[in-house]
């Protein structure tokens, strides 16, 4: 049928037109080829255009924050008292927070998320690797409030009467849930990086007499080193920008542990400052720009830290196509 | 020797590669066996008569007869517990028990003035009336029983007197008779004790139970009923049936649980036997039966989610989902074509896809950060429309939130069609306008579904964008797309720590989430299955 309809249209009816076009086909022709490829460049470029509204509204709504109390103050005092009659904005202990749990929480999950990928590519068979597969995705598309529901109701009072902590919810609680939340995302970047490098190098390291323990310890992770950096940045981008986990499990108290390797003290980030804060603003005033202060740096964080993943994915996409 | 080590070292490696996958996979296990399971019971349980009674009242479900039946049936086994707690309420209560004599006597003498007796006889009456009342009130008030027997003892002296028949003082003599038969097995000197152990104790029979049928019923709709479900209804009954303390057995020594029955509370009295009749015969107080409450999925709820389902958390996510699928869809579709279709090398499409990287890297707080600013200050009031978190809103948030998985999954799609496609359709003369929509669609319009579904499942779950761009924890069902509306991931949250009352009723909190959680994996299943089936396609070609 539609055969038919094509052969219809492109046969002419009449014999006697000529197969030149005339100078307004021709043009009519250039016009919607250019349009059609132009409007659908105008689509396209919505993206560019979000990214640049977003940029463009959070610090408009930000900016006068730092241009009012200065810049100083935000960055180096702990005091965080929006509503108090002489308003203190120090968000030293929120964005130190935010630091904390992430780097706590890459702590736990790259080891096992390096393991994990060198699982899938380099030892067991496709086969179950297809079931396992599903389980990561499984696990990355749980929704974050899911998991905050978890940390809350279960894992709190676990923690809570297993260690006999005073505060279920805590910087531990939330490192541990964005451990498993950032798993997903290093695993899957990691595995194809690791797959990426090409069998000559795991040959050639085989015929020389390694074990496959020293192959990939040796040969095939320095090899993809630069996919595994992405893949930790990556992971670090949505441990670093996850909100409801840490609003909820984090404890939300405006401190720094001290000392400071004690993960089981509650501490607050600046995704759950924004989140709880907002509520309790009215529009224009300190509190309001401060939180959206607090936003322009989340942006600056992980628009630096998508830069870096990105120069690392290039590099491996060279290293790869190099072989 | 290094040989061996060498070895053992790749055993060890290549074990604990497995441990971290079996790991894995125990993680997902263990958050969601909780879940789903708790969440599960949310729809089916073990429902007692006051969950039907329950389901009458607020959603007008169910058969009114056989309830009625019911109900006639269990108050005749609840009605023993009542009158017990009523009268013994009165009997330790002796501040009503003289008032109530004074009473009883004031009429007595209106009564008198009424029959126009001669003076001295009225005179006389009324003091030996007086008289009885004092003794009596002394027998209320005092804690000694043979004080109270001597009084009780002298004032039903006169019980025979005939001056007393058939006039209101003879209630005196029956409340007189009641008390000294009661108060038998009552410790007097502890009646402050029992007074306050008896409050505690019809408490926890109301929430058992329900109100009492002779009380007033109560405002608040979570108290009008007793335990509506039998797992609940065993809680209550324990906390009933045990008292429990927290007590330091030594300074410094942490707090110790010690649970006593509460029934010791009790001794002697006819309150101490309360305690096994309920315990024996719970089951035909609230007639527990198996439930299947699937309307749990349509339901809306009382304040608090203590009633009712996820109805129009349901309702909402979906609408949300719908309208940013609204706008999701053509832009996703079409950037995906022209990054697929375009050559790229090009510095726009560089540009192009560094902003979907970075869009996709935002994280959502900041998203709505953006809403709130943009949309829900700037963009609908430059339209005229109302400057307030609502559905329209939260769904442009969402929409730019989820834009690059769409973008991403549906390029792959473009790009996995077969090049000799394209080169077939465009060899027989038709236009790359025709190719694309003809040929090249149609055969990435699997894979394209699957960047639905997963757009789906992102936008479903997601919460911190529209914290502030259109969600709410409760309120009524949203009228157009400028009403903001409940969801179901706003709702977990709030359900989870927002709301005290709802710590009340587990069930309902997992039953939030469970219902979430089913909703993104089914979506997520339904990809997985699919996009396993276009790469066998692709495999077979």
């Amino acid at each position: 049928m539609e055969y038919n309809k094509a052969q219809m249209n492109t046969e002419p009816k009449t014999d006697n037109r000529s197969l030149a076009l005339t100078a307004l086909e021709d043009f009519k022709g250039f016009a919607f080829y250019h349009l059609g490829r132009f409007s659908l460049f105008a689509v396209s470029f919505s993206t560019v255009l979000i990214v640049l509204l977003i940029f463009f509204f959070v610090i408009q709504q930000g900016l006068p924050f730092f241009k009012n109390f200065g810049i100083t103050e935000f960055f180096t005092s702990k005091q965080w008292y929006p509503e108090a009659g002489e308003p203190k904005f120090g968000a030293l202990s929120i964005i130190v927070g935010s630091l904390y749990v992430t780097i706590a929480a890459l702590i736990l999950s790259v080891p096992m998320a390096i393991l994990t990928a060198v699982f899938l590519s380099e030892i067991v068979s496709h086969k179950i690797r297809n079931l396992v597969k599903p389980v990561i995705e499984l696990l990355a598309a749980i929704p974050s409030v899911a998991y905050g529901f978890f940390a809350v109701l279960v894992l709190a009072p676990f923690l809570q009467t297993e260690f006999g902590l005073s505060t279920g919810t805590n910087a531990l609680n939330a490192s541990i849930i964005l451990a498993i939340m950032a798993l997903p995302t290093i695993i899957s970047v990691a595995e194809d990086s690791i797959t990426a490098i090409g069998r000559d190098l795991r040959e050639a390291s085989y015929g020389l007499g390694a074990t496959r323990f020293e192959t990939i310890f040796f040969v095939v992770i320095p090899a993809a080193h630069s996919g595994i950096i992405a893949a930790i940045v990556l992971g670090m981008m949505r441990a670093i920008g996850e909100t409801m986990v840490v609003w909820m499990a984090s404890g939300n108290a405006n401190q720094i542990p001290s000392p400071w390797w004690d993960l089981t003290q509650s501490v607050r980030t600046m995704t759950a400052t924004i989140a709880g804060d907002m509520g309790e603003t009215s529009k224009g005033s300190p509190h309001y720009q401060s939180l959206f202060a607090i936003g322009i740096i989340l942006l600056a964080m992980t628009f630096l830290l998508n830069i870096v993943s990105e120069y690392f994915l290039a590099s491996a996409g060279k290293n790869s196509r190099k072989k | 020797m290094r040989f061996i080590i060498r070895h053992i070292t790749d055993k060890i490696f290549t074990a604990l590669t497995v441990l971290s996958v079996v790991v894995l996979v125990a993680i997902l296990a263990v958050i969601l066996t909780p879940i789903l399971w708790k969440g599960f019971s949310a729809v089916v349980f073990t429902g007692t008569i006051e969950f039907r009674k329950m389901q009458l009242d607020l959603f007008n479900r169910g058969d009114i007869d056989e309830l009625n039946k019911e109900n006639a049936r269990s108050q005749l086994y609840r009605k023993k517990i009542y009158d017990t707690i009523d009268r013994f309420k009165q009997n330790i209560d002796a501040e009503t028990l003289c008032d109530k004599a004074a009473q009883i006597c004031r009429t007595f003498g209106k009564e008198l003035q009424r029959k126009n007796m001669p003076g001295a006889e009225y005179q006389q009456l009324r003091s030996l009336s007086r008289e009885i009342r004092d003794k009596l009130q002394i027998a209320f008030n005092s804690s000694n029983k043979k004080i109270v027997d001597e009084n009780i003892k002298d004032v039903l002296k006169y019980k025979t007197d005939i001056r007393f028949k058939d006039t209101s003082a003879a209630e005196l003599f029956a409340i007189a008779e009641n008390f000294a038969a009661d108060i038998k097995n009552i410790d007097l000197a502890k009646r402050q004790e029992y007074a306050y152990a008896l409050k505690e104790f019809e408490n926890i029979t109301v929430k058992l139970l329900g109100y009492n049928p002779s009380t007033p019923v109560p405002a608040l709709k979570m108290n009008r009923y007793g335990a509506t479900r039998l797992n609940i209804a065993k809680k209550i009954l324990n906390q009933l049936l045990l008292l429990e303390k927290w007590e330091q057995t030594s300074p410094g020594k942490p707090m110790v649980k010690i649970s006593t029955p509460r029934a010791r509370l009790f001794a002697g009295t006819e309150i101490e036997p309360l305690f096994d009749y309920i315990r024996d015969n719970i089951d035909e107080m609230l007639i527990p039966k198996r439930t299947f409450y699937w309307q749990y999925l349509i339901d809306s709820s009382t304040p608090g989610h203590y009633f009712g389902g996820v109805g129009p958390e349901i309702l909402g996510t979906l609408l949300l989902t719908l309208a940013s699928m609204v706008f999701i869809f053509p832009i996703g579709i079409i950037s995906a074509a022209y990054l697929a279709e375009c050559p790229s090398d090009n510095f726009i499409i560089k540009i192009i896809r560094m902003a979907i990287n970075t869009l996709a890297g935002v994280p959502s707080i900041v998203f709505g950060l953006f809403g709130l600013a943009f949309f829900v200050l700037y963009l609908v009031p430059l339209f005229g429309g109302p400057s307030k978190p609502c559905i329209l809103t939260a769904a442009l948030t969402l929409a730019a939130l989820t834009l690059p998985v769409m973008i991403r999954a549906s390029e792959e799609a473009i790009r996995s069609v077969p090049q000799s496609y394209k080169e077939a359709s465009l060899g027989l003369g038709a236009g790359k306008l025709r190719t694309f929509i003809c040929v090249i669609l149609p055969a990435a319009l699997p894979g394209i579904l699957t960047g639905i579904i997963l757009s789906i499942s992102r936008v479903a779950g997601e919460t911190a964008p529209i914290l502030f761009t259109g969600a709410i924890a409760f309120g009524p069902m949203p009228k157009n797309a400028f009403d903001p509306t409940c969801t179901l991931s706003y709702g977990s949250y709030d359900i989870a720590v927002g709301d005290r009352l709802a710590s009340l009723v587990p069930h309902n909190q997992y039953g939030m989430v469970a219902t979430l959680i089913t909703l993104v994996f089914c979506l997520n299943i339904a990809a997985i299955i699919m996009r396993a089936k276009i790469s066998r396609k692709l495999k077979g070609q």
